[in-house]
């Protein structure tokens, strides 16, 4: 069966930890890439051993909360700290097209697994290096988490309610996003390696990825040197009123799919230009605030935006979100509900695209993770559920490497392949 | 010798605001030429969006619009009439990559959609952005970067305060985050192309991007199996601490110090306060616990320093905490301008003028922007006099007719 797999041949040698390294993993396995990750029990990672775990039973392979962004990578266990691993590793990348990390700058190099060491072992090899702000400048080593790194692309600067303190991120937004730009960069050098039969070193700075994002704040400050504060749901360029989340009734339907929606729903509406506030007016039965002349233009409702919005909440809070939408839609205004987790899975737009799916982890329970959630026309995309740990080193090192039984048996034992 | 990454890659942009027009300028960053269609008159919506030099809005000054389209070339075309729709399956015979981001319905319309020109152009690639897709339910929806957001739960699960409306990123984070994927996804289906026997359309929705890869990732699979979800907290990571943002005496720092090391390099750059000596606070979650406590003691030492002081004195003890960087701190970090990430350009409008980088350094084959972004119609002559060869008489009455 021909499914059309653009990445298949590739192989990767993904040593890339946590979310953004598997992530980056699973966006070129989905594609059709072999992505094998390295780990070990000599230092288990974090994201296998958060709770909930399937069925409940706690177990390295059975933490769900990370199966969906790890699914798609393959893995082996290879204990770097002992030379024998350090030296089976090197040995892999003989057998891979591009390798992957997002160590801090120079922890390669220390395992004997930096650019040069690997370019010796393969000359056209592509090692992609993920680290928080790049492998060179005064701020290389600086430390982060996923979720704090986006404070130092300005970003979480911007987040927040208006006029008030930066609001945190409560998750690293930039890991599973980092995770796909450090793949775009592997995806890059293979175009370039396809035309020269070159490899390279990627310099993925996570900062430099992300910052890319702050571009309208970035330029308001280049041009007129302002500097931007959180701006809650405003329009980022301050282009366009009404723009935000405005409240709409509890919903006790929620109950009976047992899924407490609860109180807390909203809806988000944007009206970018004056005939879709003329839509909106009509929408609303053309109340007579709304009437206002100030009002007709994009600068008179940005010079009233507060009592705009309030008013506008006055109207919506009576109506259920995904109601209010399809009105609000009806009259050709942008709307849509703003959905909670239980809806992620009851929302009738992801179930037809098929957002989520349930599908049997190697270890045979069943489990939710989400798919290809780019929908393509000739390729029929590929989703591994796992991995568990490990459960590639007999088909890696046997068969792959031909590594003798007994010599396989002897790592094993002696805890190089752990 | 150093060769660009996409050299001889054809991409034809039509898109506008912010996804599409990324996704096209990190193609062109590492080479691919990229022309970019745009209305007559009026051309792409950033460029009437801003900012604007002293808040003057000029067609040509916009700053979205000059971020986000550097190296390309625009044209002018109304593909709504059948002459500029020819033109523009002109164009198609000589494109790899087809960047578009308006709604399916719109491109229906013009008889462009890709069951429309699939036939024609076996090995195209189209990259469909849009908030929420081409098909299922909401995929006639009209939407914008704002609603693709909140439809991904990011708001409601992860930013904000409980009583208050869930909070965005702060920028078109959405369409930002969908291109990227468009773009990882789009590169492998160029990669592929041969082997894999043609072209095909990415189907990108901003909203199931984030809802898949950052929402649902770490939640889905717990709720689905037990039926238990949070919200948001507004207080960072409820079940650690520190994790949150705090004040400082020029601004915010981003704490965080989750191992029992990370709490002792703290305890250290505080300079060892007998409040944090308790030995119970040597465990994350009981930290957690008393989270208002921990905060407001920190507080007290964070308001005496600058928000970089306290990231040196963390980060020398082995503490991943950060300073919360201003647009402007980012903007003016040597260590950027010393990656060469920040970095002069020219533009005819706008004079001498600081930009960013590529996304992602090359060490063989650099990218990122070298030509500013196009004046509207800046390519018209080149594209449409040599490229395709139409005489000066049929380019005059193009022009007349408004299709040009």
């Amino acid at each position: 069966m021909n499914k059309a797999l653009p990445l298949q041949g590739i192989r990767v040698a993904n040593f890339g930890r946590e979310w953004l390294g598997p992530v980056a993993g699973q966006t070129l396995g989905f594609l059709g890439a072999e992505v094998i990750k390295i780990e070990s029990k000599a230092r288990i990672e974090i994201n296998r051993t958060l709770p909930p775990y399937a069925e409940g039973i706690q177990d390295i392979n059975r933490s769900i909360q990370n199966h969906a962004g790890w699914a798609g990578n393959g893995s082996i266990t290879l204990n770097l700290t002992k030379p024998e691993g350090r030296a089976l590793a090197q040995q892999l990348v003989s057998h891979c097209d591009v390798v992957i990390d997002n160590f801090s700058p120079g922890v390669m190099d220390k395992l004997g697994l930096g650019y040069d060491a690997l370019k010796a072992i393969k000359s056209d090899i592509i090692m992609a290096s993920m680290p928080a702000a790049g492998e060179t400048g005064p701020m290389k080593t600086v430390r982060t988490y996923g979720m704090s790194l986006s404070s130092i692309t300005g970003l979480d600067s911007l987040t927040g309610y208006f006029e008030e303190p930066p609001t945190p991120m409560e998750n690293a937004f930039a890991d599973p996003l980092g995770g796909v730009v450090g793949a775009v960069g592997v995806l890059l050098a293979l175009h370039h390696h396809k035309r020269t039969g070159r490899g390279q070193k990627v310099d993925f700075s996570q900062q430099e990825g992300i910052m890319q994002m702050i571009g309208p704040a970035f330029m308001d400050y280049i041009m007129n040197g302002r500097i931007a504060g959180p701006i809650g749901n405003r329009h980022p360029t301050n282009a366009a009123a009404p723009h935000g989340v405005f409240p709409c009734s509890g919903d006790e339907r929620g109950d009976e799919r047992g899924d407490e929606r609860g109180d807390d729903r909203w809806i988000s509406i944007a009206v970018m230009n004056d005939k879709e506030w003329q839509s909106l007016c009509q929408a609303m039965g053309s109340p007579d605030w709304a009437m206002d002349e100030t009002l007709k233009t994009t600068a008179g409702r940005l010079d009233n935006i507060d009592t705009l919005h309030e008013q506008l909440a006055a109207w919506t809070k009576d109506y259920k979100d995904d109601e209010l939408a399809e009105l609000l839609q009806k009259h050709e205004v942008a709307a849509a509900p703003v959905l909670n987790i239980p809806d992620l899975l009851n929302n009738p737009h992801y179930k037809a695209r098929k957002t989520f799916i349930e599908v049997t982890h190697p270890l045979g329970f069943k489990e939710t993770i989400y798919g290809p959630y780019i929908k393509t026309s000739r390729t029929e995309i590929d989703v591994h559920p796992g991995p568990v740990m490990g459960q590639d080193n007999e088909r890696v090192f046997r068969e792959m490497m031909d590594i003798p039984h007994d010599e396989y048996q002897k790592y094993l034992d002696e805890e190089v392949i752990y | 010798m150093t060769t660009a990454a996409l050299e001889g890659v054809r991409v034809l942009e039509l898109g506008e605001g912010v996804s599409a027009p990324f996704c096209a300028k990190v193609f062109s960053d590492y080479g691919a030429s990229v022309i970019k269609v745009e209305k007559p008159g009026s051309g792409d919506t950033s460029r009437h969006l801003g900012p604007f030099p002293n808040d003057e809005p000029h067609l040509e000054k916009s700053g979205l619009y000059f971020n986000l389209n550097s190296n390309k070339q625009s044209i002018t075309l109304d593909v709504s009439t059948e002459k500029g729709k020819a033109l523009f399956l002109q164009l198609l015979e000589s494109t790899d990559v087809l960047i578009e981001n308006n709604l399916p319905s719109q491109m229906k319309e013009w008889g462009l959609d890709y069951a429309s020109i699939a036939e024609q152009f076996p090995d195209l690639i189209v990259i469909s952005i849009t908030p929420f897709g081409q098909t299922g339910p909401y995929s006639k929806w009209k939407g914008t970067d704002l609603n693709a957001f909140h439809l991904t739960a990011a708001g409601s699960r992860y930013c904000g305060k409980p009583d208050q409306p869930p909070l965005m990123h702060g920028t078109f984070s959405a369409d930002y985050f969908g291109a990227y994927t468009g773009i990882a996804w789009g590169l492998a289906a160029l990669y592929g192309r041969d082997l894999i026997g043609g072209g095909q359309q990415l189907d990108v929705s901003c909203a199931e991007s984030i809802a898949a890869i950052f929402t649902g990732a770490q939640n889905i699979g717990g709720y689905a199996q037990d039926g238990k979800w949070e919200t948001r907290t507004g207080v960072g990571m409820p079940l650690a601490a520190p994790a949150t943002i705090l004040p400082c005496k020029d601004g915010y720092v981003w704490m965080i110090a989750l191992t029992t090391d990370q709490w002792h390099g703290l305890k250290n750059a505080m300079g060892n306060p007998e409040w944090a000596d308790l030995e119970m606070f040597d465990d994350m979650f009981t930290r957690a616990q008393n989270a208002d406590l921990i905060y407001s003691m920190m507080i007290d030492w964070t308001m005496t320093l600058s928000k970089q002081e306290i990231m040196d004195v963390v980060q020398e003890n082995g503490v991943p905490s950060t300073a919360v960087f201003t647009v402007a701190d980012a903007a003016d970090h040597p260590h950027l301008k010393e990656r060469g990430f920040i970095f002069d350009m020219e533009h005819p409008a706008l004079g001498t003028i600081k930009n960013m980088g590529a996304p992602i350094k090359l060490c063989d084959s650099p990218g990122g922007p070298v030509r500013a972004a196009p004046l509207l119609g800046e390519h018209n002559d080149i594209v449409f006099k040599e490229k395709l060869k139409i005489s000066d008489v049929d380019y005059g009455a193009l022009n007349e007719a408004g299709v040009i």
